[in-house]
């Protein structure tokens, strides 16, 4: 592979589907992200003031094309996500359109820009560059660790994550996690001019919660702005699939909330799609926030 | 106190919660063994509504001791009916002792979530309790909340107050000079005089009560009531909801009137719940009674006279920036009185600028005495339904006259639009049509 040449041409055909996974990570009018290249596929990492990180995955098997050129390390940048989410906007056209709506993108242009061109139209091209920049380190390591040997974590209906979290904002205070073995159940706290409790119990017969896992009592409290931003922007098509989301907590109160997003576009024939429809993994888009807890609380235990 | 409810009760305690917080801030809750009783009093204390539950709403229903009583935001349980309603499986509210300084609420969704709240009461709770004796009230009218809507369309949406001006109905049909008819009821717009801007529609609706109203009562004397359409219209939407029909009882200008929702035939001993909301009325008659009002005084100082006790508390219209003058510009347009030919009664009177000027009383009085119908442009009205007020058809009354008699006809032929133009629910009959609007009214 050439030094010269790009580090990554790719190309895209459900624009819409990767829209979905990058708004689902702007809590903020304004947020610069970072963009890491590797042959694996395409990470993009958005982080606020050392407590809140989200990472989108878009594996490479996402893409109909996919050709990473970057031999020397993974390459990154730093780009503005609204400028990029409203960029590829542009592109994407509306469900049932005929046409479709491939992009290519390239990275990097002449001027370390990234490259975006609507390929495969037969009437119009549009044409993208936007500017990226050199990305400042990560100051805060979100280093996710296992809390201990037994996993902490479920997994929740997306709809009901977020109706909980919505919830949560009357309260107006920081909202409490508390995981607890017996009986299996998660609760969702919050006590400001009033107090609010949700309890989501583990039982067999509802499909409210997914799966658990938990071996002792544990709590952590997080502030209720960056909890929120974790679902206020699911986009509506995980909301309406209502497929689990999973959160877990590692080590020291961190916790991790991970969404699944469908970047499938089920009228059009794709290699990773059988005959059958069924979208195999790769189809999918994985969503990961990390919350750190506040730091007054210690874990309750029994 | 512990009250769970499930199922259709769940979904009406939310229409009630909804009704109850277009009226007023805070909710009082006073539970007793026999009834859990609701109230809410309205910032300006205007407007009071209560909500009686009896034990057989619920599923579970205990009080411990006599009487239990708190109060709450209601904007705190409206935020916890957020969820909504239909995926609610059941809701229990608890307060653990009569003095705990939390009330408990919990739903249990479909869904499997369980949410509970805890919501503060009120330190100071401001706990007004009114009851008015349905059975004083010597006027009354009951109507579907549909088709009482169906006649509000027809006013300006952000209409502040309206007044209702009940006549008694005919018995007999009028003689074919006076083709009024059983129009006996006329709802109208109140636009504050003192207003500057004075660019709202005005709207009279005059309606027969046989065609629009399912029961309608008054005997006497026309009486008018002028109260705030906020409230009514919350109160509508809550029948409407709960498939009710909706009591109206009233007596006259500055009495309170009560809105009850009408439950089929009886007198609604057999529902599980009944509300009632109670309205000041404004102070002033819009109707010229011999006197020119009220001394508005009275309105001046309402805010400091509303402490009555817990019976009969007359509820005084706070009208803050009333003139020293009457505000009691508005004639009425039509004829109150007497058939044609038998004296003038109230007379047909101009109609008053509203908002431009304030006449004294003296200079009213003046303006009673013009037989020539002239109205300049400047004390042109702008209703909805224009009448050249050249045509008052019955010139030869004697506009001087202030007595009233017996009223009979209830419109001035004058006031009718041509049939076609007539968006009123009422078909018309034969009436007079009136002439086509004169030019300067074009432009209103």
């Amino acid at each position: 592979m050439s030094s010269e040449g790009p580090d990554l041409v790719c190309e895209v055909d459900n624009v819409q589907g990767i829209v979905d996974a990058l708004t689902a990570v702007r809590w903020k009018r304004q947020q610069d992200a970072v963009v890491e290249l590797s042959e694996h596929g395409v990470v993009l990492i958005v982080e606020e003031s050392s407590c809140l990180q989200a990472k989108v995955y878009l594996q490479r098997e996402l893409f109909i094309k996919y050709e990473y050129g970057g031999a020397q390390g993974r390459p990154r940048f730093g780009v503005s996500l609204g400028l990029l989410v409203n960029c590829l906007n542009t592109f994407s056209v509306p469900a049932g359109g005929r046409s479709s709506s491939t992009i290519e993108i390239r990275y990097p242009g002449p001027d370390m820009q990234l490259l975006l061109k609507s390929v495969d139209s037969l009437d119009a091209c549009i044409y993208a560059e936007i500017r990226t920049r050199i990305p400042e380190t990560i100051s805060w390591d979100y280093n996710f660790e296992p809390a201990g040997t037994t996993p902490l974590s479920f997994t929740v209906k997306s709809a009901a994550l977020k109706e909980a979290i919505d919830d949560l904002e009357w309260p107006g205070s920081s909202v409490q996690i508390i995981l607890q073995p017996d009986p299996p159940s998660v609760t969702f706290k919050g006590e400001g001019h009033g107090d609010l409790q949700i309890d989501f119990m583990y039982y067999v017969n509802t499909d409210l919660l997914i799966a658990f896992s938990c071996d002792r009592q544990v709590s952590y409290r997080y502030k209720y702005k960056f909890l929120q931003a974790t679902t206020s922007n699911i986009p509506s098509s995980v909301i309406r699939d209502n497929r689990g989301s999973k959160l877990t907590i590692g080590r020291g109160g961190m916790l991790k909330v991970q969404h699944l997003v469908s970047v499938a576009r089920p009228s059009i024939p794709h290699p990773h799609v059988d005959s059958a429809g069924y979208q195999q993994p790769s189809r999918i888009a994985y969503i990961e926030f990390f919350v750190k807890p506040e730091e007054d609380e210690s874990t309750i235990n029994d | 106190m512990e009250l769970s409810l499930s199922g259709n009760a769940i979904k009406t305690f939310a229409r009630c919660i909804t009704c109850l917080a277009r009226v007023g801030n805070e909710l009082a809750i006073q539970a007793s063994p026999s009834q859990l009783a609701f109230h809410t009093l309205n910032s300006s204390r205007s407007a009071y509504q209560s909500i009686i539950f009896k034990p057989d709403f619920f599923d579970v229903y205990t009080v411990s001791g006599n009487q239990v009583q708190c109060s709450v935001l209601l904007k705190a349980i409206c935020s916890l009916l957020r969820t909504p309603i239909a995926s609610i499986d059941n809701l229990s509210v608890k307060l653990p002792y009569p003095d705990a300084s939390k009330v408990q609420w919990a739903l249990e969704c479909y869904s499997g979530m369980r949410k509970t709240y805890w919501i503060t009461c009120n330190v100071e709770p401001d706990i007004q309790h009114l009851s008015l004796d349905r059975t004083k009230f010597p006027s009354n009218f009951v109507v579907r909340p549909r088709d009482l809507n169906r006649l509000l369309v027809n006013f300006q949406s952000s209409l502040q107050e309206i007044t209702i001006i009940a006549t008694e109905q005919t018995s007999l049909p009028s003689d074919a000079a006076n083709e009024i008819g059983g129009k006996a009821v006329e709802l109208r717009s109140y636009i504050d005089p003192t207003k500057e801007n004075d660019s709202s529609l005005h709207t009279q609706l005059w309606i027969d009560p046989t065609e629009e109203f399912l029961q309608y009562t008054h005997t006497g004397d026309p009486v008018d009531v002028t109260f705030g359409v906020k409230e009514l219209k919350a109160f509508l939407s809550f029948c409407e909801s709960c498939e009710v029909d909706i009591q109206l009882y009233f007596e006259k200008a500055g009495e309170p009137i009560l809105m009850a929702p009408k439950f089929g035939l009886d007198d609604g001993s057999s529902s599980t719940f009944d509300s009632t909301l109670v309205l000041a009325s404004m102070l002033i008659s819009q109707l010229r009674e011999g006197n020119p009002s009220e001394p508005p005084q009275a309105a001046t100082t309402t805010h400091g006279q509303d402490e009555h006790g817990a019976s009969q508390a007359q509820h005084d219209r706070c009208i803050p920036n009333v003139s020293e003058h009457p505000s009691d510009h508005t004639r009425i347009w039509s004829d109150l009185s007497a058939k044609s030919g038998s004296g003038s009664g109230i007379g047909t009177e101009e109609r008053q600028v509203q908002g431009e000027t304030n006449l004294n009383a003296n200079q009213q009085r003046e303006m009673q005495r013009i037989s020539t119908m002239q109205i300049s442009k400047a004390a042109s009205t702008r209703e909805n339904e224009p009448a050249d007020p050249n045509i008052f058809h019955p010139m030869e009354k004697d506009h001087a006259e202030e007595a009233r008699d017996g009223p009979v006809s209830q419109r001035h032929p004058s006031n009718w639009v041509d049939a076609d133009e007539d968006d009123d629910d009422d078909g018309d009959e034969d009436e007079m049509c009136v002439q086509s609007t004169p030019p300067y009214y074009e432009e209103h």
